[in-house]
């Protein structure tokens, strides 16, 4: 397998984020941008006097603004330098990273800021990722991400008992967990005891996918500063969190023929094995110390959980119910509470890897694993099924 | 009663008959129960028959289509959208028995939102006096020595008096002896006038104000002073959101490969296309077959009939994208194999309304297609169970 080709090696240094929440009336999209932007340059030490390229991103449908760079450059601090828009849909944070990454990695730039944000409530999700459908076919049926599907083959393979128990167990994990992130959106206090009740009476959406597996609509901000190995560590504020891998994966373009009689390869499962293989994993659940994944609902994050560390069978499931997830457990999944709790769009892919970085610098607070964590796994996921998926450091060893 | 948000729950149900919308109801024959739990709580229903509304207070909720149930403080909450309705609904302390739907799409359109206008904390006469010597400006009472005497009647009043002397400015409870100017009001009118709720030339005229001594003094004194500022107003300050509504009209090349589609299905025929190398048939066709990375030219007819291989029951009201319309639910779409299909490809269309319920994975399903296919995807009404 051909390594990833590199110039230099790139690190995080500066991380920063505006809380997340459902409505966020009292600033607009530029002060939204400028916190998130001055939360990272003070965490990184630096002004914006030492960025050289500034990368933006969010879905522009979503709240209807074409070229919001332009709106947003007095948030960014993107006034006379290089910037780079990018809109990938629910991959969006996560490409921003893997782009800053780049720039850096080339050589072009020593210093990249890369901001990602949405305000769900200025605009109409539902509409934009509708017009993600093939305009010429999909339209009539597209309406927006809700799915059933999932729920229902995972029901077909594990029993009805089993599969809606793993999801719901799933879904008051990550509420357990977003109740210790004073930066999460939603943190309703869920209990264990409650999973029957939500399992019986939480409105369906689709099938059994139901409003309480599904995950919110969010508005905020995250940013984050990328830096070279020459300069990384020097002068600024907290140490450096290594990227050493990332990949990126699309599949066809059309959702139907995931549900042929024989499914195609899932994208989760095609670049979690590219990137193990180039990288020398063999066993990732033993690798990593938590992996930060992008889960858009309950039951998408159980099936993906396999696909992800390439489980056969039934292996997520057993490890859900020993508790493997869990924040002190084998593989925490989530510490921050994850999509279902917090999902500003073009920010939500971002915060994979920019609380990945956290729980390495071993200041998340208080949702900290307690562990000590060196390395880190972060996926973003958007589109038709596109995976986006990193591998974060502690020590440029490897 | 008990308030939350500065409201009761009894409020809501009072203001109903006039945030009603008759017009937008012509079509609505429904009964909704409301059940608010805990201090404050209690159970109405409002009967919407076309066009009319009845909100009847109750023991106990009889004959109800759809019921609401939550703490009166989350009722409020919810209502006034302080608490995110989405998130009350997800998190259970917000229940809808019957109908979730009505939450978003009807309850909006018939009624105007329940709103509470912020009541201002009273400032008292007393309040406003001590922040006299502070709003003091010295620089526009330059040499100027003068007792202002205010004799405030009422609950709130009492006797003051501003001492102005080299450049500084006291106030003390009674009247110096030296007064140059006394005024003579109600605490509450010179409290509304230093709001600026009360204008203070018509309180004079209409005798609310009575000036005793120096007229032209007593005009005098309002710039020696900078203006009251009410410290509760920035309570009540409005955050202002502009609304903006898009509308685009598009039109979409269909290109010579789905054109061929199109074409087929004013034929009533479902026209894939089937990869030289691999066989594997695309549905609807596609230039290149993805995954041999090659030019497709072959066409197949599939179907019409085929096997369900997945679905989904919709009961989510989200919009028609293609008219923006909320949609009618339950709705399936439902993942077909037409017959003739390669395994790997397939295909998506709504099911009929009436076979939902008897939907099942391997199903045989058969399309019904439109009188007068034109080319569209209205040419295919919904697809039906094979019986």
């Amino acid at each position: 397998m051909k390594k990833h080709k590199k110039n230099r090696n790139v690190a995080i240094i500066g991380i920063g984020q505006t809380s997340l929440s459902s409505h966020k009336e009292d600033q607009n999209q530029v002060e939204m941008v400028q916190e998130a932007v001055i939360n990272a340059l003070q965490d990184a030490h630096l002004t914006i006097d030492d960025i050289d390229c500034i990368v933006h991103g969010n879905m522009e449908l979503f709240e209807m603004q074409f070229a919001p760079d332009l709106w947003h450059s007095l948030g960014t601090g993107a006034y006379g330098k290089d910037e780079y828009r990018i809109t990938t849909g629910g991959t969006t944070g996560m490409t921003l990273v893997c782009a800053a990454d780049n720039l850096v990695a080339s050589g072009l730039y020593d210093t990249v800021l890369a901001i990602g944000l949405e305000k769900l409530q200025e605009g109409n999700t539902t509409g934009g990722i509708t017009n993600m459908a093939d305009p010429l076919w999909f339209r009539n049926l597209q309406t927006g991400a809700l799915t059933g599907t999932t729920a229902a083959e995972m029901i077909n393979e594990f029993g009805e008992e089993r599969a809606k128990r793993a999801a719901m167990k799933y879904r008051i994990m990550m509420d357990k967990h977003a109740v210790l992130n004073p930066r999460a959106h939603r943190r309703f206090g869920l209990e264990y005891e409650q999973a029957e009740d939500l399992m019986a009476n939480s409105p369906q959406l689709v099938g059994e996918l139901r409003l309480i597996h599904m995950c919110s609509q969010s508005d905020g901000a995250c940013a984050m500063i990328f830096t070279s190995e020459k300069k990384a560590g020097k002068g600024t504020g907290k140490p450096p969190v290594w990227i050493r891998d990332h990949i990126q994966g699309h599949r066809e373009e059309t959702i139907p023929n995931l549900f042929g009689a024989v499914k195609p390869e899932m994208t989760h499962h095609y670049c979690a094995r590219k990137l193990y293989e180039r990288n020398g994993i063999t066993d990732p659940v033993a690798y990593f110390d938590v992996f930060e994944m992008y889960d858009p609902s309950a039951w998408w994050a159980m099936d993906w959980l396999r696909e992800f560390f390439l489980l056969k069978g039934d292996e997520h499931i057993k490890m859900l119910e020993r508790g493997d997830f869990d924040l002190d457990g084998k593989i925490p999944i989530n510490p921050s509470g994850g999509v279902i709790a917090s999902n500003p769009i073009g920010a939500t892919a971002m915060l994979r890897p920019a609380e990945a970085a956290l729980q390495i610098r071993g200041d998340a607070g208080p949702h900290q694993i307690k562990k000590e964590v060196r390395h880190a796994l972060a996926s973003g996921f958007g589109g038709t099924f596109w995976t986006a998926l990193m591998i974060l450091e502690k020590d440029l060893n490897w | 009663m008990a308030e939350y948000f500065g409201a009761t729950v009894a409020d809501i149900f009072n203001t109903m008959p006039e945030r009603f919308k008759p017009e937008e109801a012509k079509d609505v024959d429904i009964v909704i129960g409301y059940e608010a739990t805990g201090e404050g709580g209690g159970k109405w229903t409002a009967t919407i028959k076309h066009g009319t509304l009845k909100v009847e207070k109750v023991e106990e909720l009889k004959g109800c289509k759809t019921t609401i149930h939550a703490d009166a403080e989350i009722f409020v909450g919810v209502t006034l959208g302080k608490i995110t309705a989405i998130d009350a609904l997800t998190s259970q302390k917000l229940r809808v028995v019957g109908d979730a739907r009505l939450l978003m799409t009807l309850l909006p359109k018939i009624f105007v939102p329940f709103t509470v206008t912020p009541r201002k904390k009273a400032v008292s006469a007393r309040a406003i006096l001590a922040t006299v010597e502070s709003r003091f400006r010295p620089e526009k009472a330059e040499g100027v020595t003068m007792n202002i005497g205010y004799d405030l009647t009422g609950e709130n009043g009492g006797q003051w008096t501003l001492m102005i002397k080299d450049g500084r400015c006291t106030v003390r409870e009674g009247f110096a002896e030296d007064l140059a100017v006394k005024l003579i009001m109600d605490a509450d009118v010179y409290a509304g006038m230093m709001l600026g709720t009360i204008d203070g030339a018509s309180a004079f005229t209409s005798g609310q104000v009575r000036i005793e001594g120096d007229m032209m003094a007593a005009a005098a004194t309002t710039k020696f002073f900078h203006k009251y500022v009410d410290p509760n107003a920035a309570e009540a300050e409005e955050l202002i959101c502009l609304r903006v509504t898009n509308s685009i009209d598009q039109r979409f090349a269909s290109g010579p490969v789905m054109g061929r589609w199109f074409a087929g299905l004013k034929e009533k025929k479902f026209m894939a296309n089937k990869c030289p190398e691999c066989g594997r048939t695309q549905i609807p066709p596609r230039e290149i077959c993805a995954i041999c990375r090659v030019r497709v030219h072959e066409f197949v007819e599939l179907g019409p009939k085929g096997t369900v291989t997945n679905f989904d029951i919709v009961y989510f009201a989200s919009p028609d994208p293609l008219t923006g319309a909320v949609r009618d639910t339950p709705y399936t779409p439902i993942y077909v194999v037409l017959d003739g299909a390669s395994e790997q490809d397939a295909f998506a269309f709504e099911l009929k309304k009436e076979d939902i319920d008897r939907i099942k994975v391997g199903a045989k399903v058969r399309p019904v297609w439109a009188d007068k296919p034109t080319g569209s995807f209205r040419d295919v009404l919904y697809f039906e169970l094979d019986r």
